[in-house]
């Protein structure tokens, strides 16, 4: 069985988080992207994808897991953790200047994946934490004409088939899905595991396969084009309830809230 | 091409609610910036209510996919209806309202239909020539992102509170035109479905107390979920407590969770990360309580309370003991 998951470098969401919060995040001057300087990590549910993947490793299945990218050189760094984390292969296209644009970096990804060949799963995170939208393994999922589901936290191989538990906002539902098929990991999968000292030291050794649009044959189309990014500023008149203990403090709370008129 | 979609899929039977309401209304909100005439589709099972109710709520034409196989959601289907809709109406643009399975189906039809598509949109911007930028939060709602979709057709999905729904007039009426939905093969069975909630929902909740990591341990939920019924309310959570177990993953609120916007909004313990936020930063009052006075939760609440809600907490439900009648 061979599985794809689909990774993506993205600034750190808790640095930015920090920045924003004491007024230091700053748009640059092709007000496209941060000025700011933040550490680049792999978006936290694409390492959900690759446990995912190894835990039907786990389940004794027979897998080969190939972990794909799309970017520049730096996101060799990436790469070389999904390595470590256990992928067998790791394969980037080489985009270094691409617009972050969620359908464009699907032609690419879907161009890859059909370049590997007979694929039957594809993990990917179930939105990035940068653009927070969850539209690229959608339309991955459409352009390679796969089956796709959302937001799975448990994935089971079950004959020709996947049994897969979602967690959804009303629960969780279990699906069956033919493959191939996309399938994006939520955070209820659980924590990933480290990656070991050995995969660390395979992964020094292991360089990424790189392709190029021309290789792939990636051809144009239209999407989703980023015109500016602003940052939100957050107002803040909180009033503080004084007090000379809890009890005081919750009493004066309830009579500001009773004058409010949401009591 | 030219008409502005709103898709309304598996209405319930008790009339048009949520993002369905809320597809109508950025339609009509769209339209009025570009002149388009506003339409519906309606994809589902025995759904003539929810047609004349989007008649009366202003669609100026309803597309219907009406067919057994369409009662239930799947995603599947769904898509392969709204693109028949999409085909037979010729519209530039499709809106979609925040629902449980807009993810499941919403940028698979931007992707089908060509022109892509942008989710949470907060706010439509006209541009120069006619056109609409969209905009929608980026990092977790610290910054924003304005983008266009210059081919058609495309889907905008929406964030909730983006434009009301245009009130009910039972003088208006659409006409109906009814589209072609095949069913296909599934390749996505649904074998285990959670039970229909019946209860009254987060959502739609007038007070939400809500618990995050601060509360230290994961029975201390109960205080959350004590002082929420004595309000009359109920209980929410972070992802931090989600992640531990604390409390099930139905009850976060945020950017993946539910996106909430009561009278009264209590976090308690909550860090006020801008993800967690973008859950509950448009409720009416927001009460803080944290031991951090540098919280960020203390930017965004009304009233802050700087202490340990684990004294707090006890506090408030004891004195709201007498409200709820025990
Ligand atoms: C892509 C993405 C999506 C996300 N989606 C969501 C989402 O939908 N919802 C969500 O909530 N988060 C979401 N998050 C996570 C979010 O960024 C925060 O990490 C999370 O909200 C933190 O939860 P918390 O405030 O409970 O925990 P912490 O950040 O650990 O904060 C705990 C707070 O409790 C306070 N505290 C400690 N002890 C006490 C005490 N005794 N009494 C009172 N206060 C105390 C501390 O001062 C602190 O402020 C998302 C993150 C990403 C990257």
């Amino acid at each position: 069985m061979h599985i794809v998951i689909c990774a993506k470098q993205v600034i750190d969401p808790d640095g930015v988080n920090s920045y924003a919060l004491w007024g230091q995040l700053e748009v640059d001057e092709s007000g496209r992207a941060f000025s700011t300087e933040l550490p680049l990590i792999i978006n936290a549910y694409d390492d959900q994808a690759i446990e995912a993947a190894l835990r039907l490793r786990d389940d004794g299945h027979d897998v080969t897991i190939t972990a794909l990218s799309a970017g520049g050189e730096d996101v060799n760094q990436l790469l070389r953790h999904c390595k470590a984390m256990g992928c067998d292969e790791i394969v980037r296209v080489d985009d270094p200047d691409g617009p972050p644009d969620a359908f464009r970096t699907a032609r690419l990804l879907a161009a890859a994946i059909r370049d590997l060949g007979d694929v039957d799963l594809v993990l990917c995170g179930r939105q990035s934490s940068d653009y927070d939208q969850g539209t690229t393994p959608a339309a991955l999922a459409e352009m390679l004409g796969y089956a796709y589901v959302t937001v799975a936290f448990d994935v089971r191989v079950e004959g020709e088939r996947l049994r897969i538990k979602r967690a959804t906002p009303l629960g969780e539902e279990q699906v069956l899905a033919s493959m191939p098929t996309v399938v994006t990991i939520s955070n209820e999968l659980g924590i990933p595991r480290y990656p070991t000292g050995r995969g660390m030291i395979a992964a020094r050794r292991h360089p990424a396969t790189v392709k190029t649009l021309e290789e792939l044959g990636v051809e144009d189309g239209d999407g989703a084009e980023l015109l500016e990014l602003y940052i939100h500023e957050v107002a803040g008149e909180c009033e503080f309830i004084e007090g000379d203990d809890p009890a005081a403090q919750a009493a004066a709370l309830l009579g500001k809230l009773e004058a409010e008129g949401v009591l | 091409m030219s008409g502005i979609i709103a898709i309304i899929s598996q209405p319930p039977a008790e009339g048009l609610t949520g993002g369905d309401l809320e597809a109508l209304g950025g339609a009509a909100a769209l339209a009025a910036q570009t002149g388009e005439p506003v339409l519906a589709a309606v994809i589902g099972h025995s759904v003539s209510d929810a047609v004349a109710e989007a008649g009366e709520r202003g669609a100026e034409r309803v597309y219907v996919a009406d067919a057994e196989h369409l009662a239930a959601f799947s995603g599947d289907a769904v898509v392969d209806a709204a693109e028949s809709a999409v085909a037979a109406s010729e519209v530039s643009t499709v809106v979609i309202g925040r629902g449980t399975n807009t993810l499941e189906f919403a940028p698979r039809l931007g992707a089908r239909l060509g022109g892509g598509c942008v989710m949470g949109v907060t706010e439509v911007r006209p541009d120069a020539d006619g056109g609409f930028a969209v905009v929608a939060s980026v990092y977790g709602g610290s910054a924003r992102a304005v983008y266009r979709l210059a081919a058609t057709p495309r889907v905008i999905g929406l964030s909730p509170g983006l434009a009301p729904a245009p009130d009910r007039d039972a003088g208006r009426s659409a006409e109906v035109v009814a589209v072609d939905a095949p069913a296909s093969a599934e390749e996505r069975v649904v074998v285990d479905q959670p039970a229909e909630a019946t209860g009254p929902r987060l959502e739609e909740a007038n007070v939400v107390v809500s618990g995050g990591r601060g509360l230290q341990r994961g029975d201390n939920f109960a205080l959350i979920r004590e002082l929420a019924a004595n309000l009359g309310g109920m209980p929410g959570a972070s992802r931090a407590i989600v992640d531990e177990g604390w409390a099930p993953s139905e009850e976060q609120v945020g950017l993946t969770g539910k996106i909430v916007s009561p009278d009264l909004y209590v976090a308690a313990g909550i860090s006020g990360a801008s993800q967690h936020m973008m859950g509950c930063s448009t409720s009416r009052v927001l009460v803080g309580i944290n031991t951090d006075r540098d919280a960020p939760i203390f930017r965004y609440a009304r009233y802050g309370i700087n202490g340990d809600a684990l004294e707090v907490l006890p506090e408030l439900i004891r004195l709201t003991r007498e409200r709820a009648g025990g």
